[in-house]
Order: C-alpha cells, then structure tokens, then sequence
C-alpha cells in the first residue's frame, strides 16, 4: 500500500516537473545568481579607484595591438628557445663528461675490482647507469631553464595574452586558444605539455591539446635534429651556407611539426572528437610582479624534478633492454643483429634503416638516448672501429666522426631527412604515454595519442622516399 | 625486394588510400552502407511507416500504400511485409488502399517520436555534435531505445517539454505541449512575435538557417514580406530569406509585449566604449556551455563593456564584474543586452 502511494507520488512529480516546463531551472539559476548580485552590491563597498589598473591597460593595449601584437610573442619564445639551448649547452657537456666520461670508466673499474661478473656489470653498469645518466645529462639543464622561464611569465601573466592573440588560428582548426601555451610548453618537455593542458576547461579541446601535443618538437629530440642537420644537411651545401642550412632544416622540422599539429587538430575535431562537449572561455587575469624565487621553485620542484623522475624510471629497463638485446646471442647473431635484419626491408621502404626502427623501439622511454643508441647499434652490425663495446651507448664528440660511422652504416642524405621526420613524427615517449593516461584516465585516448603519430610518421617518411627515389 | 620499384610502392599506397576511403568515407562508404543495411530490420520499417503515418494524419493528408513506398527509402516487398505484419499486430487499418493509425498504432508513433526527441535534446544538452548531426543521429537511436531507457533519460534531462527545435516532447504518459504559432512566411509586415520552432528538414533549409545565425526564442519583427524576399529585424540585425526557408521557421504572434525590441540587441553589436545590460542568454546556448557563462557571470542585470578587441578580430575580450574575459563571437552572439 504505502510502496504504491510512493510510486504514484513520483509519477505525479514526474509529470509536475513536465508541466512546469523547461525555462524553470534556467530562470531558478538566474534568480539566485541576480540575488547574489544584489547581496554584494548591497553590502560590500570597493575602493572604484584601484579597479583595473591603468598600467595593466596600457601593457594590455601593446602586447594585443595589431602592429605590436605578434612580433612581441615571437621575440619572447625566440628568446626564451634561445637562452634555453644556448644556456643548456654548458652544463649539459658539463654532466655528460662527469657522468658518462668520468664515473662510467670508475664504475666499471670498481666492478672488476670486487669481482663482479662481466655480464652483471654489463647489465648494470653498461645498461641501466648509462642509459639514465644520458637522460638525466641531456635532460635536467634544458629543463631547468625552460620551465622556471615559461613559469615566470605564466606568473606575470602573459601567456593568456598569447592564447587571446592566437585563439583565431586555433579555432579554425577546432582547437582552444590555450593550446598556444601547451604547445609552447611541448618544446620544453611533451609530458609537461600534457599535464600543462589542465588550463583548457573544455573536455573536447583539451583532449586535442594531449593528443597533438607531440608535434611539439621537445628538448630530447633538439640535439638529435641538430647532430642530423648538421651532418647531413650542412654537408650538401657549399661550406659557408652549411651552418645556415642546418639551423634553417631544424627549425624547418620544428615548424612544420606546428603544421602537423594544426593539421591533426582539425582533423580530430571533425571525426572522433566531434561528439566531446565543447566549450569556451578565456579568462585576462591582472598583471603582477612574478614572485621570482617561489616560481624558480615551484618550476624546479614540481616540472622538472616530477618529469626527470618519470622519465629516469622509464629509461632504466630501456638501458638495461639495449643491453640485452646486443649480447644475448641466438646462434652467431646476437638478438640485435636479427631484429635489424628483419626490420631493414620495412626500414628501406620508408627511407630508413633496421638500425634506425630498433634504436626507435628500444628507445620509446626516452628520446635522448636515439642517436647513442643508433651509433652503438651501427658499430655492432657493421662491425667497424670505434665504440666501446656491445651494449654499450656512446657519443662522439665530434660531429664528423659520428658522420663517419653514419655513413659506414650506409646513411645518405635521404636517411638523414626521413631520420628528421621521424623524429618529428613518431609515437610519444613513454613518459610522455604514461603522463596521457594518468590525465586522461582513458586507454581509448592514450591509444590514439600513441599510434595516431607514428602511422603519420610511416606514411609521411614512405611518401618522401619513393618521391626522393623517383627523382 | 627483387621487385621493388619507388613508382610500384606509390602505386599500391595509393590504392590503399583509396580503397579505405571507399570504404569509410563520411555516409557514402560501403561499410557504413553494409552496417546500416545489416541494422535495417522490420522493426526499424514499422516504426517508420508510423511516424510517417503519424506525421501525415497531423496535417490531415491521408497517406496509400504506394506513397508509402515511394516516401520511404525501404524495399517495396520490406515495406508490404512490415504493412501485413502491422495490421495483423492492430497498429494500422488499411481500406481501399488508404492507411489509417488505430489508437494503438498512434501510441506507438507516439513513442518512438518521444526518443527521437529526447535524444535530440541529449546531444544538444550533453555532447558536442553539430547541430546538423542531431536528427540524423536521432534517426538511427530512436529505434535502439526502449521505453524503460527514454524514461531514463528523460528524468536525467530533467523531463524536457520541448527538444532543441522548438518541438514538443511527448511525456511518459502520452501528454504534449501544443506548439502556437505561424509559418513565418505567412506574417504580414510590422508584425512582432517570438520564433518558437525552427524546422530541421529539409538539410538544404536548415543549413541555410544556421548559416543566417537565427536563434529560436528570438524576438522577431516582419520588416518585409514579398513573394521574393522575406525581411525581419531580431536581436539588432536584420535577416533576408527566401519564402521557401521563411516556411521553416513558426512564429507565436505577439499582440502586446512589454520589450522594446529594438533596443534589445545581441553582445557581438556593442561597440567599444560602450557600455551595456545584459538581459538574458539565448535559448541557443546550451548545456556545459550555458552552464560555464552563468558561472562567469554572465546573468541579467550584469554591466558589461568591452575590454580588448583581438588582433585577428575574435575573440573579444569583455569587462564584466572587473574581470576581463575573452568570448567568441559564436557564444558572445547568444548574450543579450540592453544598451545604456
């Protein structure tokens, strides 16, 4: 009796809330928030004087002109990716000599001392300490210096300045203006691009930001575009022009990967986004001094350290899998050895070669270590001088000497374009897959944002070899 | 790779391309063909045949079989088998050819019309699909729902009176608003009324309309009305359609209205240095999009001036309780103010 009298009363609400029609939850809202309103204009008084302060105008009138607009942006991240390569170079070599140069040989030294097994120092020492001490070198100086940069000026409050300015662009391509930032914080490091896409509040825009956010060309894939560049490119010019060339192939890459990103942004948003939720709001918050030491902090603490953590967990297995994979012999090949041989018929299609795909896969946790890789890599199948060993990553420290391996390995100058592209256009690094999924909460979308980059990189590097060839 | 040749590689890419585009191409691809196919079963016929029929007797025509065949995109033998399966079920009495609805029948048309345009109102409300995309993908759902799952959604929609056209929605028990008004192609000049529908069929009309940016709810006044052109004022602009499209939209008459309707334009007409009121949201906005510019303060009675015009003209970026957010024009054309 009493459960039917509940049935009927939710019938009767059900039908109530029909009658009442559908404009009485909007005009219920509006009530309470004109109510509020009033409430405050009622109760608290403000000092009009201070509101919005003529400075933040005038500064607001600059950097959103038509004339002045554009060319201060450009200036900013110029500079910004300048002192970031420039200031990194020091003690990044500085890192890399203590770390590689210095203690690798001590290590191995004190290993042989206690009677360590050669395959276990190997593993350990040649593997694991190499693999992360290459990150950790290559890695912490460009990213001490970007973030607690890009930080200073979030602080200030520019950077929604640059999404209002570029919002436009964006649009067209069905993309928040926010994006400018997430992928300006790409160049830095793609996982900290990811996380930074935490400021887009529409679901369907942000998820185009993680997706896209690895066209941004990030600081483990600079060096390996400018030892490339400068090798290959360089070279195929007359002499004076080849510092010119080279630095115009690499920023060449990194523009088009703003192409890329634009181009699959749209894409994504008119196929499997288009049923996300969307929206828009871009708010100009006032400017303010930056609190410098607490930014310098902040940046440090939480970008970078959080980051090189990550990306040091990832890196250990892949220097202990490189390892591995160049000493455990099937047959009088080593594992190595036969993955490469399998893969240069697909490595030939697409202009690059076995070595390149297998230092590529090894090298998924980081992309800092592709080009020690690749060396090592080439030194044990071709079986010519130089290196340190099997399993063992190095670097030379002259850019000839690496061409010379390169070109032992059979490189020419289209292995080294369709190296550049793939670079620019592969799957992210695990890192970087691992940050996707902890902000997407999705396999769907970490699976996408995975393959997604890397069936464009196939494609992209095949259509280039087979036209290079037919010329 | 004997056989390798860069112009047989580009060859053989090229018809993979194609073959996949073939294949999956937007509407048109064999396999979206072969899914739909393999979906259309009887069930999806007889729901049609009844809202056809449904439809029909609303407007007072009387539909025959052969009609039925050549208005509907079905096999004419799916179509006679579904035809003999719904009398033998009482939901359709044929006489002389002539098709009429029993009760039954029109409770069930009357049902299936309720998801369609629950749904429509879902994907306005909770998803991000364009407008175009709402009746089509209604089509395919309707015949998925039961009236278990529409109720569902229907609370979850907090039991809507209307879908996003402006059509009513049937409630669970059969009940639906009557929908006043006008073609407003019928409307003589200097005449004021309130757009309260705007008709989704044909595509070609609809496109047109939500090209012109005409916003249901909108406070309209006939400016002109000829055989050639249709002219009215809304919102502080003026819209020129042809009659054919002026069909699509239905008009509530208004005798008296309170509202000076010329001076309440739509946000993207204030100009800089100009200061205004905001009256109201456009029935436009819609679900998390809404929700986000009432939580900004976007609500009536609200001051609001412009802070920034953009280098590349959009967004704009509006003062608006001391805070300076940017809009863009899509969503600025749905706030309403009044000018000081």
């Amino acid at each position: 009796m009493r459960n039917n009298n509940i049935e009927h009363i939710l019938k009767l609400s059900k039908e109530l809330r029909w009658e009442i029609g559908d404009d009485f939850h909007d005009s219920l809202a509006e009530g309470i928030y004109a109510d509020a309103a009033d409430l405050v204009s009622n109760s608290v008084t403000k000092d009009n004087s201070k509101s919005k302060l003529r400075l933040d105008t005038k500064i607001d009138k600059i950097v959103t002109s038509k004339t002045w607009g554009f060319p201060i942006m450009f200036l900013i991240l110029a500079v910004v990716l300048w002192l970031t390569i420039i200031g990194s170079n020091y003690p990044s070599s500085l890192l890399a000599q203590v770390l590689l140069n210095d203690f690798h040989p001590l290590l191995k030294t004190f290993a042989s001392n206690i009677g360590m097994p050669w395959w276990l120092s190997g593993f350990l020492i040649d593997g694991i300490y190499l693999a992360v001490a290459w990150v950790i070198a290559v890695m912490l100086p460009p990213m001490a210096i970007f973030f607690p940069l890009f930080t200073l000026l979030e602080d200030f409050g520019y950077l929604p300045r640059v999404a209002f300015n570029l919002d436009s662009l964006f649009k067209k391509a069905g993309a928040h203006g926010k994006q400018a930032l997430t992928m300006s914080m790409g160049f830095g490091c793609n996982a900290a691009g990811v996380i930074a896409t935490r400021i887009i509040d529409s679901p369907r825009e942000r998820l185009i930001a993680i997706i896209t956010n690895n066209f941004s060309l990030c600081n483990g894939r600079w060096p390996t575009q400018i030892v490339i560049a400068t090798i290959f490119i360089g070279a195929a010019v007359p002499s004076s022009f080849s510092g010119l060339a080279s630095l115009t192939a690499v920023i060449g890459i990194a523009i088009l990967g703003i192409f890329f990103m634009f181009f699959s942004s749209w894409a994504l948003s008119k196929t499997v986004l288009k049923g996300e939720v969307s929206t828009f709001n871009l708010e100009l918050p006032p400017y303010r001094p930056p609190r410098f030491w607490q930014t310098i902090y902040t940046s440090i603490i939480d970008r970078t350290l959080i980051v090189l953590w990550r990306a040091v967990v990832f890196a250990a297995p892949a220097g202990a899998v490189i390892w591995l994979v160049s000493n455990i012999y099937i047959g009088n090949e080593s594992v190595a050895a036969w993955i490469i041989n399998s893969l240069d018929g697909f490595g030939f299609l697409l202009g690059l070669n076995g070595v390149i795909l297998l230092a590529y896969i090894v090298a998924i946790p980081a992309n800092e270590i592709v080009i020690p890789t690749i060396l090592m890599l080439t030194v044990l199948v071709t079986g010519i001088s130089g290196g340190h060993g099997a399993g063992v990553m190095f670097e030379l420290n002259s850019a000839n000497a690496t061409g010379v391996i390169l070109k032992a390995g059979g490189w020419t100058l289209l292995t080294a374009v369709n190296l550049m592209l793939f670079s620019l256009l592969h799957n992210p690094c695990s890192t970087t897959i691992y940050t996707i999924y902890k902000e997407t909460k999705s396999l769907k979308w970490t699976t996408v944002a995975t393959v997604f980059p890397i069936i464009l990189g196939f494609i992209v590097t095949f259509l280039v070899a087979q036209i290079w060839r037919i010329f | 790779m004997v056989t390798y040749n860069p112009l047989n590689a580009l060859l053989i890419f090229l018809i993979i391309i194609v073959l996949v585009y073939l294949l999956f191409r937007p509407k048109k691809g064999w396999f979206w063909i072969v899914k739909n196919n393999y979906n259309t079963n009887e069930k999806t016929v007889v729901e049609d045949i009844l809202k056809l029929l449904y439809h029909s007797e609303n407007d007072g025509e009387i539909v025959t079989k052969s009609e039925l065949t050549s208005k509907l995109n079905f096999k004419t033998n799916l179509i006679q088998n579904s035809i003999e399966k719904m009398i033998s079920n009482h939901f359709i009495e044929v006489e002389n050819e002539k098709i009429k609805l029993t009760n039954n029948g029109r409770a069930y048309a009357l049902r299936i019309i309720r998801v369609h345009r629950l749904w429509e109102k879902f994907l306005a409300e909770k998803t991000g699909y364009d407008k175009l995309e709402w009746h089509e993908r209604a089509e395919q759902k309707e015949h998925q729902l039961n009236t278990e799952e529409a109720n569902l959604l229907a609370a979850q929609l907090g039991e809507p009176k209307f879908d996003p056209h402006g059509d009513p929605i049937p409630s669970q028990s059969g009940k639906m608003a009557i929908l006043n008004g006008v073609p407003l192609s019928s409307l003589p000049i200097y005449t004021i009324g309130k757009i309260v529908h705007i008709e989704d069929e044909p595509e070609v009309a609809y496109k047109q309309i939500l090209a012109e940016n005409i916003h249901i709810g909108s406070h309209i006044k006939v400016l002109e009305n000829n055989a050639t052109r249709v002219t009215f004022y809304a919102e502080g602009e003026e819209f020129k359609l042809s009659p054919k499209v002026a069909e699509n939209l239905t008009i509530d008459v208004i005798e008296k209205h309170h509202l000076d309707e010329n001076k309440l334009v739509r946000l993207t007409n204030l100009k800089e240095q100009e200061t205004a009121t905001i009256i109201g949201l456009s029935k436009e906005s819609r679900g998390e999009s809404r929700r986000r510019l009432l939580d900004l303060g976007f609500v009536k009675g609200a001051k609001i001036s412009i802070d920034l015009i953009n280098p590349l003209k959009e967004p704009t970026a509006y003062l608006i309780k001391e805070t300076s957010i940017a809009l863009r024009n899509n969503q600025a054309s749905n706030i309403l103010i009044k000018k000081d």
